[in-house]
């Protein structure tokens, strides 16, 4: 008997194991090659969404609280040195104004109506963190009903944070760019060479000691300038042209003709997101 | 026959603090994913942890296995990990402390027992599903330091409030 129902046990634990395993090649599948999560899990995430609004109201509360506090203590700095540049955003503003015109004329007479450029903006609350440290993802108040879908492009209010990585009907999460996984992180950046050349390439990784993005495959061995910005550049057909991405800290170049390695300072600060954008190409 | 509150508050706890984490790691991301530490906060394990210890809780495995879908569903995505691991914890608890007598230096060694458990079978989780490759020393160092000691405070905090609260719902 003893021997019997230890084998039930053994039996039981191995069949609660397979099913575990079997559940997470699932969920792996269906995060690689499908547009939406099961129905079950999309129950289950709008369930969790509604929760942590009400959970996550007064935390935010608590932490906007203690944050205004602070902001209160820089301001008046912080007024000072930004006086001095509100008149130069003046000019700049009707400067940028005559030329968004100018490129829309353009645009009219040459018939092109959607450019990479163009995207449509949703904004979104972030509602939650992932609490793993092997996933740097955050989850946001807007799903499908409000036109986000996979693979979107995901914008802090500095510059290209993350993507898409699931969408479900009022939620969605989106993996950060400092994720070291091996499926995320392949943004199609460029950058403008010192000889004014345009060089392409993808961004391949994060360094977490660092806090640098590497931009690597680059197609060109021209000079870059320290401090030069990255953008997207719009290849691969999701993300739209023109993100700012960061800025060129230092380029490792390879004696032995290997690709060069560009380490970019994130424009956003990935742990400091209120508010996102969700860039979505339009064409 | 009286039927016991913790029938309710039991679950509504649990769901509690499982968002709670989610929440705390939004909002001090700043302090808990930096250059050389990246903290995961477990509220969760420490209500159960308590709940195990103090409170006569019906059912606590499935409570477990419920709130670990639910943090794979809605924070990870990838299903299986935490549903398995959370009761897993459980067990693994109920059966260390019958060998142990309740009290505050106790339970925080089982909780600090049970927190190296779970990040590392967390991490061990992440690195077979190639979401990490993080090495070992860099996970202890980054990750499974920092993750205790930041439990330990918040079981510091918490120990009496939640022993309390079950003792007075037993």
């Amino acid at each position: 008997m003893q021997k019997f129902s230890f084998n039930k046990r053994l039996v039981v634990t191995m069949i609660i194991l397979i099913v575990g395993f079997l559940l997470i090649a699932l969920s792996i599948s269906v995060r690689n090659n499908k547009n939406a999560p099961s129905f079950v899990q999309q129950i289950g995430n709008e369930a969790g969404g509604i929760v942590d609004r009400v959970v996550g109201v007064p935390m935010n509360g608590l932490g906007h609280a203690t944050d205004s506090v602070k902001d209160l203590y820089n301001s008046y700095t912080e007024n000072k040195k930004l006086k001095k540049q509100v008149d130069s955003i003046a000019t700049q503003k009707v400067e940028n104004q005559t030329l968004k015109e100018e490129n829309e004329h353009l645009k009219q007479q040459l018939k092109l109506n959607e450019t990479l450029t163009s995207y449509q903006k949703i904004s979104a609350v972030v509602l939650s963190r992932t609490p793993s440290s092997w996933q740097n993802q955050i989850i946001i108040n807007k799903g499908s009903v409000a036109g986000v879908k996979k693979n979107d492009a995901v914008m802090s209010r500095q510059g290209l944070a993350g993507r898409v990585t699931e969408v479900n009907k009022t939620t969605s999460k989106v993996e950060l760019l400092s994720t070291g996984n091996d499926s995320a992180n392949r943004f199609a950046v460029r950058v403008t060479s010192k000889d004014g050349t345009v060089i392409n390439g993808l961004i391949t990784g994060y360094s977490t000691a660092n806090n640098q993005l590497i931009m690597g495959q680059v197609t060109s061995k021209a000079k870059i300038a320290k401090g030069a910005k990255i953008i997207t550049s719009g290849m691969g057909g999701i993300t739209p042209q023109g993100l700012l991405v960061g800025q060129v800290i230092r380029v490792a170049n390879n004696d032995e003709g290997l690709p060069t390695k560009i380490y970019i300072k994130p424009a956003a600060d990935f742990n400091d997101l209120d508010v996102v954008t969700v860039a979505r190409r339009v064409d | 026959m009286r039927i016991s509150k913790m029938r309710y508050f039991f679950p509504i706890g649990t769901f509690l603090f499982l968002f709670l984490d989610g929440s705390l790691s939004h909002l001090l991301a700043p302090f808990f994913f930096t250059t050389n530490v990246s903290v995961e906060s477990r509220l969760i394990l420490l209500w159960l942890v308590m709940g195990i210890c103090y409170g006569t809780v019906d059912h606590l495995i499935w409570w477990a296995a419920a709130a670990g879908l639910f943090f794979d569903l809605f924070f990870t995505g990838i299903l299986g990990i935490f549903t398995l691991l959370l009761p897993f914890m459980v067990y693994l608890t109920q059966n260390v402390l019958t060998f142990f007598n309740r009290s505050f230096i106790v339970v925080l060694l089982i909780y600090l027992i049970d927190i190296t458990v779970l990040t590392t079978l967390f991490y061990w989780a992440n690195a077979l599903i190639g979401f990490t490759s993080v090495s070992a020393v860099n996970f202890i160092g980054r990750t499974l330091g920092p993750t205790l000691l930041f439990n330990l405070v918040v079981y510091v905090i918490l120990f009496w409030p939640l022993k309390v609260f079950f003792e007075k719902f037993e």
